[in-house]
């Protein structure tokens, strides 16, 4: 079973690397955005994975809601300030 | 003064047992805590709202929750034969679509419950006209069909066949 | 009880498998949210129903159905965040040429 958990963290891992490669890549500034939101969904994900293997969900789960909270707060700041501003 | 209202004790209740699962113990401190600060919280955010808290569009809403998840899962089977096909046939619109629903909190819903559901975005709302990205015909079927918004009329008891 | 954990855990890898493809092949913003919005609501659901199968009845399911609600209810808003960002600068959706 460990060695099936390992596997999908590679896996959730070379998929960050995918959604890297829109962040660094992304022709207009909302793909790059996209990028990060979608590379946080992944590190939610990853996060409760680590406490499965590690047998501390109960510790990594806190970390992962944190997490998710903080990447509402800067994903509505950032979109909220490309709107003011106004421009591509 | 303090009038404790249903509304209040419910939302009480919900940020309590939200409490209970992320702290993990049954100590008597801990929970006296939890049941003080979730009670705070839930008097600070009631009463503001401008349509009021109503029983039954709650327990609607339980009804209409598993119903939007089927079609959620309907249309991810669809996007994710689209994203696979090789031609990537994608007909990319935008959908200005007029609501006739009334309270704030239906809109709300409907706008949430479009951009759930992959496949459509919503990207603007005016008052009761709403700006939606779909990415192909079928996946706006829903929404132009207006299925999606009679769903929503049940829940929150509104009328939408008059006009 | 681990067999339908790896089964719903395949499942859910697959449909992120398919949304970072989705991610490279479509051709604008507006689109690719259509594609993250894949992986937020199939893919984490099955993944972490299925983290959540493994751990049996216990506390720990709870939590992850927490993680889980959370996940639900605030990528919504993020998408449409981004998307009227994009919409209100100006941007306009990708059009295939007609020929």
């Amino acid at each position: 079973m460990k060695f099936f958990f390992l596997f999908v963290l590679i896996a959730l891992a070379v998929l960050i690397l995918v959604y890297l490669y829109r962040v660094v890549q992304g022709p207009t500034i909302y793909d790059r955005v996209l990028g990060l939101n979608g590379i946080s969904t992944k590190a939610i994900i990853l996060l409760v994975l680590i406490g499965t293997v590690y047998e501390r969900v109960d510790m990594f789960v806190d970390i992962s809601t944190g997490y998710a909270l903080l990447n509402l707060v800067g994903a509505l700041a950032i979109a909220k300030f490309l709107e003011q501003r106004g421009s591509v | 003064m303090l009038k404790v209202t249903m509304e209040m004790l419910l939302k009480t209740a919900a940020l309590f047992i939200i409490w209970l699962i992320l702290s993990g113990t049954s100590h008597p401190f801990n929970v006296g805590l939890g049941l003080v600060a979730s009670f705070v919280v839930a008097w600070l955010n009631s009463g503001h709202a401008d349509s009021p808290f109503r029983l039954v569009p709650a327990l609607r809403m339980l009804w209409y929750l598993p119903w939007l998840f089927g079609r959620i899962v309907q249309s991810s089977l669809h996007l994710t034969a689209l994203i696979l096909h090789p031609a990537l046939p994608i007909a990319p619109t935008l959908i200005y679509y007029r609501t006739r629903l009334q309270s704030q909190a239906a809109i709300v819903l409907l706008g949430n419950s479009i951009t759930l559901t992959p496949g459509t975005i919503t990207g603007e709302v005016n008052e009761q006209e709403l700006v939606v990205h779909a990415l192909d015909e079928e996946s706006g079927h829903d929404l132009t069909t207006r299925r999606l918004e009679q769903k929503i009329a049940h829940v929150f008891q509104e009328q939408t066949s008059s006009e | 009880m681990s067999a339908l954990a790896i089964a719903l855990i395949l499942a859910g890898l697959f449909f992120l498998v398919v949304a970072a493809i989705g991610m490279l092949r479509l051709p604008d913003v507006f689109t690719r949210c259509h594609a993250l919005s894949l992986t937020d609501s199939l893919g984490a659901f099955l993944v972490l129903a299925g983290l959540a199968v493994y751990q049996g009845f216990s506390l720990n399911l709870l939590k992850i159905l927490v993680v889980l609600m959370l996940i639900y209810l605030l990528n919504p808003v993020i998408a449409h965040a981004t998307i009227r960002a994009a919409l209100r600068s100006g941007l306009r959706p990708w059009r295939r040429e007609s020929p």
